[in-house]
């Protein structure tokens, strides 16, 4: 589709023309790094010592598979789609033979593009300062699982971003609460992406595992450590596609029913 | 002819919560807040020819604005039969969004902090138009709006009246052969009012489009739109030609008269109703039939230095209109 092509243009555009906010940005999440890494690295400062099954190399790779998978999976742009809604913005789409899903999620993929580039080059930089002793998975098929992984946890967090954003079409002033709970709170937690998910008791971990937010961080970095066994992960990528699917038709639903009562209004 | 537009007992109502001020009225309305439905339409019914050039006028709150977004398909009615270029507004069919365009004077569609440029070209991707006529369509509507000098400026540093001209660019990039104009002169200023309306009267000549057009301000529509309709509360009130309400209104004339010496007031209200005393300016409010026997009796009996017989200004009379809510021997258009 040639027009979503050219929003994935524009919206990369849009990205830098706030030059100064961009590297403020990058350098956070630099610092970001450095502090993550010191902090761990310093809890396994013992070369043999071994925490709720990690060892060092593990958890520093854990620490560095957390940025990559962020930056990936909870760098999203559809955070915009609540404040579209409140404001009457979204009429601009509804009134152009544009789909307002498909248009979000390619402005996230442009994002996600954009931000790819720059991390890679970044945790890149930070590998040959700090040398930490990273675990390379060797087995392709682990890769590509991980890949698959990844790929599923994006659309996955699209679904829910946009699930919130769609709050204000009947509570037009919720739009930044209901986001900010239900998606960073929950996610920057219940994901894995502040610590690893393994070192809770086992029947909170068991309770985890049938909300999505596992699914976004945590898992697919368990999948490139080789924690988990083939059928594990066939199970966490199935359970994972259900899910889309599930969110797919609830999105759906709600977009339908939000626009009989969508107002207009605005500015 | 056919019809362009076509809506009968079209009806829209709005919920609000209304929210109570002050701190205990907020927690009161977030415990129980209380429900009220707002009528937006009441019933309206109108038809459109292709190509009419339409003005809709009414003060703000009127239901304008809410007819132009159901017919743009952006707002789905309670209930009532509506059907644009044969197609029904809020399914919303590309093929319908491809021929249509709302341009509001208070929003805005350009990418804030990129040359419009950029949101040109966007718009050529998502409406699916062809290079030749993009750039066709393109280099008209430039010249015709004299933006060449802006086009490569990030919009938010345009003034107000050249970020509209924009907008109408970008609006009418694809041709639209229906167009809906809501108040797209508010807040520019007297030569960039003129241009838009212009630009507006010539756009809907040359490709022949159907345009309907929102204001509160008579001014706006007045060598514009041969056909009005003027709508208040959800209702219309009239529906024709401007010539007609201004002959079935304007039942009086105004006297302007100087006067070289002071004179008895009193005396002047026998002959009209005084509509503004700024001495020794004076302005008189006579039925229309007697304004020239008035006019004579004031020559004989005061010092008058000057006198003129106006017509009454069209904003007053549709002020009137809006004040009695009725019009006087209206034969409002059935439709349908």
């Amino acid at each position: 589709m040639k027009k979503y092509w050219s929003v994935f243009k524009i919206s990369f555009v849009q990205e830098f023309v706030y030059k100064a906010n961009f590297i403020m940005w990058r350098v956070r999440n630099v610092f970001q790094i450095f502090i993550v890494f010191f902090l761990w690295d310093s809890i396994f400062a013992d070369p043999g010592r071994e925490l709720f099954g990690y060892n060092r190399a593990q958890i520093l790779t854990y620490v560095f598979g957390i940025i990559v998978v962020k930056a990936f999976v909870l760098s999203a742009r559809a955070v915009d789609v609540a404040g579209e809604i409140a404001d009457g913005r979204l009429t601009n789409y509804l009134l152009k033979p544009i789909g307002y899903f498909k248009y979000w999620l390619t402005r996230d993929l442009s994002s996600k593009a954009l931000n790819f580039a720059f991390a890679t080059v970044e945790v890149g930089i930070l590998y040959f300062i700090l040398r930490p002793p990273l675990f390379l998975q060797v087995s392709p098929i682990y890769v590509f699982a991980f890949l698959v992984a990844v790929a599923l946890a994006i659309l996955i967090f699209f679904h829910l971003l946009f699930i919130t954003g769609l709050v204000p079409f009947w509570y037009p002033e919720a739009a930044w609460g209901a986001q900010f709970l239900f998606v960073w709170v929950f996610t920057e937690f219940l994901s894995g992406a502040t610590f690893p998910l393994d070192i809770l008791p086992i029947a909170i971990q068991k309770g985890l595992y049938l909300t999505p937010f596992p699914y976004l961080v945590f898992f697919p970095i368990q999948v490139y450590l080789g924690k988990l066994g083939a059928i594990e992960i066939v199970k966490g990528l199935g359970i994972m596609a259900a899910w889309i699917v599930f969110l797919r038709f609830t999105t759906n639903w709600l977009w339908h029913k939000g626009l009989r009562v969508y107002r207009a209004e605005g500015r | 002819m056919e019809k362009a537009v076509v809506i009968s007992h079209l009806i829209k109502n709005f919920e609000v919560v209304e929210k109570k001020p002050g701190l205990v009225g907020s927690i009161k309305s977030f415990v129980s807040p209380t429900k009220k439905t707002i009528r937006a339409l009441r019933e309206i019914s109108l038809s459109v020819d292709e190509g009419e050039l339409v003005g809709f006028i009414g003060p703000n709150g009127a239901g304008k604005t809410t007819t132009l977004k159901i017919l743009s398909g952006i707002l789905y009615p309670q209930s009532g039969f509506v059907q644009v270029l044969g197609f029904t507004p809020w399914d919303r069919k590309p093929a319908y969004l491809k021929q249509i365009s709302l341009v509001m004077g208070q929003k805005n569609q350009l990418w804030w902090d990129l040359p419009a440029i950029e949101s040109f070209n966007l718009n050529k991707a998502i409406y699916e138009i062809k290079d030749s006529k993009y750039n066709q369509s393109l280099g008209e509507l430039v010249k015709l709006l004299e933006v060449e000098k802006f086009l490569e400026v990030p919009v938010r540093r345009l003034s107000l009246g050249q970020r509209m001209r924009m907008e109408l660019i970008a609006a009418l990039l694809h041709k639209p052969k229906m167009v809906f104009l809501d108040e797209p002169t508010i807040g520019l200023d007297l030569v960039a009012q003129q241009k838009v309306r212009d630009f507006i009267v010539d756009y809907n000549r040359r490709h022949q489009a159907t345009i309907l057009l929102t204001s509160h301000n008579m001014e706006d529509l007045v060598g514009i739109a041969k056909r009005i309709i003027i709508i208040d509360q959800g209702k219309i009130l009239f529906d024709g030609e401007l010539a007609d309400i201004v002959s079935q209104h304007a039942t009086d004339k105004i006297i302007k008269v100087t006067f070289s010496k002071n004179v008895n007031i009193a005396s002047l209200e026998n002959i009209g109703k005084i509509k503004s005393l700024r001495l020794p300016q004076v302005e008189l409010v006579v039925p229309r039939a007697t304004a020239a026997v008035a006019a004579s009796e004031i020559l004989q009996n005061f010092p008058v230095s000057d006198l003129t017989i106006e017509e009454e200004s069209i904003e007053s009379i549709i002020r009137d209109v809006f004040k009695t809510g009725v019009i006087k021997k209206t034969k409002l258009k059935k439709t349908v």
